[in-house]
């Protein structure tokens, strides 16, 4: 057991190296006090076809993979990429009818078969593409955000080979800043951003995709209801 | 890891043998630093402004750090977490042990955390019969090889694919293989099987946010997010520093971190974990545990070395410094390497310890230019080498060249007479105009490379010949 009181222990140590000298009141070089933030890039909000335009093209630029249109249009070329990365399973979230929308369209066009969370948890799993719509997606950084308010699932996005996120247009905010600033109220347990693939260099600084994670994100960006 | 920074000399020159390693480091160093200026000149924004807020925002917040602590603390209790506080690194590894067998745990997955490493706690973990298991990619292979990390943000920079073949095969029966996806595909297999079964999961933290006593973890592999979003406990180790005051300041350090580290406007992943498991959450651990280590960084934040505590950890010195660029991090002797490290690792074991370190920078100040928070790396470098100086920390060969240099300076005529003899001799013994070897307390200037011969003409002398003007001819 720590001593009793080592948080005040540290506090009172912290403070008093602090103001030892009164620094507080005389400190070289740190600049006027309060909140100086950092000033982030600040641009007047976008279009949504920016956002859908800058979303897209930073989420390339990460290894990931945009497709966008009518969903119904590119259908046969979603199963196909899915085909072809061995995908034989699907898991969707409860509580995601869109993702299910999706899933149910997609089950034809392969040999297709819904997984569920346990048997992704207890290995020896099928090769799987969790299919999940993104709560936010951001335009700077090709973004998509999951976190788990209202008892939402992160494992599509996490233990599968394949994510599938949904965007819609409507959920793309321009920056980090925007996502924060509506979840720092009340922050759920997790906010899980996600920039593409997961990803390694750490063997001859060769890049290779799905360390531990998805080794493809697929944004799939559906028109607005 | 026990700190050998007191071998500093003997570290260098295994390291200057070693051609594998000069190769790895060129090619990885190299590779950061393009990446790293192609993300700063598509920064959107003033990349420099950026820098100056971020080293305000984390003076700002060292200057009030028991505010910001109590107020992290405070939140992250309200929301289910247990902090506990150690003073030193062995108080870390006791609290830490002490959870991990009052949880039960058997088996903890990690995820990379210089923190841990600066207390030992693999090593404390695993003396209590706890399996530990690093789970990023380069921190498992140095594990497997039980070897410390080389660099911040990739440990094993140093192996080569056949060493990583070599020890998958003979450490975990794999089938040998140099495919670099394959190699990894191993990895994942192996890990996963960790991470499913683990029962705590170890992280550190890049931030630690005092509004609402979360906490910023960033990945690229998908380990971070694994080690705690799967185990049922979660076990946070940072240092006092980490912490910033509002969510609101999370996106600009992040983007100046990843830019800084590996070139990458964002990473992968980045977790933003807040409490334990809520009633009707899908997953997450049920019990958070946050170690707060201080380990001698009250003492620092009390002194002229204050600056140094704005660290973020992202290497962008080591890449840049042409010390590490040719001794890589192991030469260091302990967790932290480059010049980052040449300050910290004196404030944190002692200059008894390391206070070679501070001497191996050219001083060039690259490290001042590319640090993401502007610390003054070379200024501090120096103050520690006078601080070294004034606490005896010199050899007697030091001393007595300092004397005779003091005194052969102060006198114009014993100088000019010196230069002329010496560009002479020079000119006649060493034709290429290089000194290979020079004797006794000299030697420290031609163990490692040539030392040019003085000039015949003296500089003094060539400035006159080009009608220049002498200060103190004036």
């Amino acid at each position: 057991m720590e001593p009793l009181g080592s948080k005040d222990a540290l506090i009172r140590r912290i403070h008093a190296a602090l103001h030892g000298h009164d620094e507080r009141a005389a400190e070289p070089g740190a600049g006027p006090p309060g909140p100086p933030g950092p000033s982030a890039p600040s641009a007047p909000p976008a279009s949504v076809e920016k956002r859908v335009a800058h979303f897209s093209e930073a989420l390339r630029s990460a290894a990931g993979t945009v497709m966008s249109g009518d969903l119904y249009a590119f259908l046969p070329a979603l199963g196909e990429a899915l085909r072809t990365l061995g995908v034989t399973a699907l898991l969707v979230p409860e509580g995601d009818p869109v993702a299910r929308e999706l899933a149910d369209a997609l089950m034809p066009l392969g040999p297709f078969r819904l997984a569920s969370t346990s048997e992704l948890l207890h290995g020896n799993s099928p090769v799987t593409a969790g299919i999940q719509s993104a709560e936010f997606a951001i335009a700077e950084s090709g973004t998509v955000v999951q976190t788990g308010r209202g008892g939402r699932t992160l494992l599509p996005g996490l233990v599968t080979e394949v994510h599938v996120a949904l965007v819609r247009p409507d959920i793309l905010v321009d920056r980090m800043e925007d996502v924060l600033s509506v979840l720092a109220a009340d922050p759920p347990r997790t906010i899980s951003f996600i920039t593409g693939p997961s990803r390694t260099g750490d063997i001859e600084q060769t890049l290779t995709l799905g360390a531990h994670g998805p080794k493809t994100l697929i944004a799939v960006i559906t028109q607005s209801p | 890891m026990e700190p050998k920074c007191h071998n500093f000399s003997r570290n260098v020159e295994q390291a200057l043998a070693n051609r594998n390693l000069q190769a790895a480091i060129s090619r990885t160093t190299g590779r950061f630093l393009e990446h790293r200026n192609a993300a700063v000149r598509s920064f959107p924004g003033d990349f420099e402004a950026a820098r100056e807020a971020a080293s305000r925002l984390k003076l700002a917040t060292l200057r009030d750090l028991d505010i910001h602590l109590s107020r992290f603390i405070e939140e992250a209790e309200r929301r289910g977490a247990t902090v506990h506080i150690a003073r030193d690194a062995a108080e870390a590894r006791d609290i830490a042990t002490r959870i991990a067998k009052d949880e039960g745990i058997a088996l903890a997955v990690k995820s990379k955390s210089m923190a841990t490493e600066e207390i030992g706690l693999n090593e404390a973990l695993e003396g209590a019969g706890i399996e530990v298991v690093e789970s990023d990619l380069g921190e498992y292979i140095i594990q497997l090889a039980g070897e410390p990390p080389s660099h911040l943000i990739a440990p094993a920079v140093h192996k080569t694919r056949e060493e990583v073949a070599r020890l998958f095969s003979e450490k975990l029966g794999e089938t040998y293989t140099e495919e670099i996806p394959e190699l990894v595909a191993i990895a994942r297999r192996r890990l996963r099987e960790k991470f499913l079964s683990a029962g705590m999961g170890i992280s550190g933290a890049n931030f630690l946010v005092a509004e609402t006593g979360s906490v910023a973890i960033v990945s690229n592999e998908a380990n971070a997010r694994m080690a705690t979003t799967l185990p049922r406990v979660h076990m946070v180790v940072a240092s006092i520093e980490k912490v910033i005051p509002l969510m609101s300041d999370l996106p600009p350090m992040l983007r100046l971190l990843t830019r800084s580290a590996t070139g990458q406007p964002i990473s992968s992943y980045v977790s933003v974990l807040t409490g334990v498991r809520r009633p009707g959450d899908a997953e997450g651990p049920s019990k958070l545990h946050i170690l707060l280590v201080d380990n001698g960084r009250s003492a620092i934040l009390r002194g002229k070395y204050r600056e140094m505590l704005k660290c973020i950890r992202c290497g962008a010195c080591l890449n840049i410094c042409p010390v590490y660029q040719t001794i890589g991090g192991h030469a260091y002797g302990w967790v932290y390497p480059g010049p980052m490290g040449s300050v910290l690792s004196p404030l944190l074991l002692g200059l008894r310890e390391a206070s070679a370190l501070p001497d191996a920078s050219t001083l060039c100040g690259a490290c001042a230019d590319v640090c993401p928070v502007k610390i003054p790396l070379p200024d501090l470098l120096l103050e520690l080498r006078a601080d070294a100086r004034a606490q005896g920390h010199r050899t007697p060969g030091e001393v007595l060249g300092m004397k005779g240099f003091a005194a052969i300076m102060g006198r114009a005529g014993i100088l000019e007479a010196l230069e002329r003899i010496g560009g002479v001799v020079c000119r006649l013994l060493f034709k290429d105009g290089k000194i290979p070897w020079l004797p006794f307390i000299l030697s420290g200037w031609t163990d490692r490379r040539d030392f040019p011969a003085p000039a015949v003409r003296p500089f003094r002398k060539l400035w006159k010949s080009k009608r220049g003007v002498l200060p103190w001819n004036r």
